[in-house]
């Protein structure tokens, strides 16, 4: 048979076998996707960024190590402060591995919390775009970790970084509403202890900001009961502070003084506890009933007036202008 | 020269193939491939020291190493064990042939087939014992690793005061990450990569005309292999997006003749700490024995009356 027979019968059984395969392989690829064996193809802007060569590489079945190779070259931006291209790295890490956690979180952490702080005391820029860029990079932080939750909406710890950075009174003021902020916060956490993994204090921590929304202050108690009556190990001094205030939102005729004085043990420990919780003031936790429970405890324990915690000065609210107009 | 079909052949198929592919086997080994394992060895140690500082909590303390070490161990065994496929496969014929090997074997009443097979037998148990022994090193550094992570994160949490249940469930997660079954689905994905590999540098090599040639060639069927899944995808949806005639025909050609080795990138998501189905893991064992029968046949079929 001649070498022309030959090629010829060659590639009529490379396009027929191909045609019985094509359908099985396109079949495959749906089915590794669905278990998350497989990544979305490595979209052209990807491929631009990473250069030609670690295209090749990624395409070669290696975008774990692409990745790897570029978190290193991350954190020597990190190391430099160079958070524009640092943002830029981590938005190609992710695109080559976006079900590892790490870069999700990491990336997340550089922008909301390094290079916000960074921008904080950047001392070349005027205060109203040192605040922007503060404000802007703890935004950019925030919707890097919900772009890492929608890809991995089963991983508790995502979601309880994102309730975490929500949650953290330094960051407050960069956040437009506080109440969506602390509902998105309880949100977060919630999702994190529904996926049955999370650590215990995920539903502590989505307690406490819960207990911060208004009009849901009743839900918030329920949560407190349950968590209270599951164990010690959740009776926190946060946990028993916020349940004696939730309940004297929902009876404010109860003696809140005996109440604190039975969830603590001692009156001196009451108010002891009574009086942190007051000067708490950064945190916006609610303090109902608290000024008339630390009053009784005051006569009940004799406190001279010069002693008193109403004579203690608050701490002001945490205000990013003091530290941008410095 | 043509082979001597009159004598009768002794011996069965497979023991002919076999003693060829020991033949092979030895071959290759003695062309020292297995220093290699020593780079192995650097790289598998050295990805222990990739451990940046963590912001995580302190539960994730170390984790990360875990996933360094399997990456980079996975990726070397990825281009290791794929250039060894194409480079030994391409170096066996034209080294018969150079050392006249080739028409010792094929005067005698060996069917070229069984030569075939067995050189293909040879180069893939090359690639296998490589896989092997480096798959052997890179568990226990990561056996080594893992329980120094356990054991960091479990003082960390009995100091934290954590809950024996607690404790336990971040004892499973940590064990998820280090060395378990689907890692060596993963390995498994890399041989049957690098198998197909080598049936495919093996057709190349029955009708190319140097080692260079077959070399070049199958890299480059490599590297465009991994975007026959994009073309399939184009002449799926081309109607719906409105490709012409000529892209269809085209993306069509593209995905019928190449072979799709996208699928085989489950690799990355083992390293992710993704778990491979037995299910899933045997669909490409069928995949990657349909390329390499075939590739096989194909490399008979056109050497079946070569001369030389």
């Amino acid at each position: 048979m001649n070498i022309w027979w030959k090629s010829a019968i060659l590639a009529g059984a490379l396009l027929a076998l191909g045609g019985a395969r094509l359908p099985f392989e396109a079949g495959l690829t749906r089915e590794l996707q669905d278990v998350g064996l497989m990544s979305p193809a490595m979209g052209i802007s990807t491929r631009d960024r990473i250069g030609q060569t670690s295209s090749v590489v990624a395409l070669g079945g290696l975008r774990t190590l692409v990745a790897t190779f570029l978190n290193l070259r991350a954190f020597t931006f990190f190391t430099e402060q160079r958070w524009s291209d640092l943002a830029d790295t981590f938005d190609t890490i992710v695109d080559l591995a976006p079900r590892t956690r790490y870069y999700w979180e990491t990336g997340s952490w550089h922008l909301a919390y390094n290079a916000a702080s960074y921008y904080q005391q950047d001392s070349k820029l005027p205060p109203l775009r040192r605040r922007e860029a503060w404000r802007s990079s703890i935004l950019q932080g925030r919707a890097f970790l919900e772009r890492g939750i929608r890809n991995n909406p089963n991983d508790w710890r995502l979601h309880a970084a994102l309730g975490y950075l929500l949650s953290d009174p330094n960051k407050f003021p960069a956040f437009r509403s506080l109440p969506e902020t602390f509902a998105a916060a309880a949100e977060a956490y919630q999702k994190s202890s529904a996926t049955g993994e999370a650590l215990p204090y995920v539903r502590r921590a989505g307690f406490y900001s819960l207990a911060r929304v208004e009009n849901r202050e009743a839900e918030a108690l329920a949560m407190a009961r349950t968590l209270y009556a599951e164990g010690v190990e959740n009776r926190t001094p946060t946990l028993l502070m916020l349940l004696l205030v939730l309940e004297a939102h929902e009876n404010p005729s109860m003696d809140v003084a005996s109440r604190a004085i039975e969830l603590f043990g001692t009156s001196e420990k009451a108010y002891a506890a009574l009086s942190g919780h007051w000067q708490r003031t950064r945190e916006r936790f609610p303090v109902f009933g608290v000024a008339t429970a630390l009053e009784s405890l005051e006569t009940i324990l004799s406190i001279p007036k010069e002693k008193s915690i109403y004579n203690r000065p608050l701490p002001p609210p945490f205000d990013p202008n003091d530290l941008f107009e410095k | 020269m043509s082979t001597a079909t009159s004598k009768p052949i002794k011996g069965s198929h497979w023991s002919r193939i076999l003693t060829i592919a020991t033949h092979a086997f030895t071959q290759l080994v003695r062309m020292k491939v297995f220093y290699f394992l020593a780079i192995f060895a650097v790289i598998a140690i050295a990805s222990n020291f990739f451990d940046l500082p963590q912001h995580e909590g302190p539960e994730a303390v170390g984790a990360n190493v875990l996933r360094s070490i399997k990456s980079w161990s996975l990726g070397a065994m990825t281009l290791f064990s794929v250039v060894l496929a194409i480079v030994a496969t391409a170096l066996l014929l034209p080294k018969d042939v150079e050392d006249r090997t080739l028409y010792t074997i094929l005067a005698k009443p060996v069917p070229r087939f069984d030569y075939l097979a067995g050189k293909l037998l040879g180069v893939l148990l090359l690639i296998f014992v490589s896989l092997a022994l480096m798959d052997i090193l890179m568990v226990g550094v990561l056996q080594i690793r893992t329980s120094m992570v356990i054991e960091q994160q479990q003082a960390m949490a009995k100091g934290m005061g954590w809950t024996q249940e607690a404790i336990n469930s971040l004892r499973v997660e940590t064990e998820a990450n280090g060395a378990n079954a689907s890692l060596q689905g993963a390995v498994l994905a890399v041989f049957l990569r690098a198998s197909i590999m080598a049936s495919l540098a093996l057709l190349i090599s029955t009708f190319s005309t140097s080692t260079l040639f077959t070399t070049i060639v199958s890299f480059l069927i490599y590297f465009i292999g991994h975007f026959q899944a994009d073309a399939r995808e184009v002449y799926l949806h081309s109607e719906q997006a409105g490709e012409g005639v000529f892209a269809r025909i085209g993306a069509l050609l593209f995905s019928l003749v190449l072979p799709d080795f996208q699928l085989f990138n489950v690799i990355d998501a083992v390293i992710e700490g993704q778990v491979m189905p037995l299910m899933e893991l045997g669909k490409l064992v069928v995949v990657a024995g349909y390329y390499a029968v075939f590739f096989t046949v194909a490399s008979w079929f056109i050497f079946s009356d070569k001369e030389f």
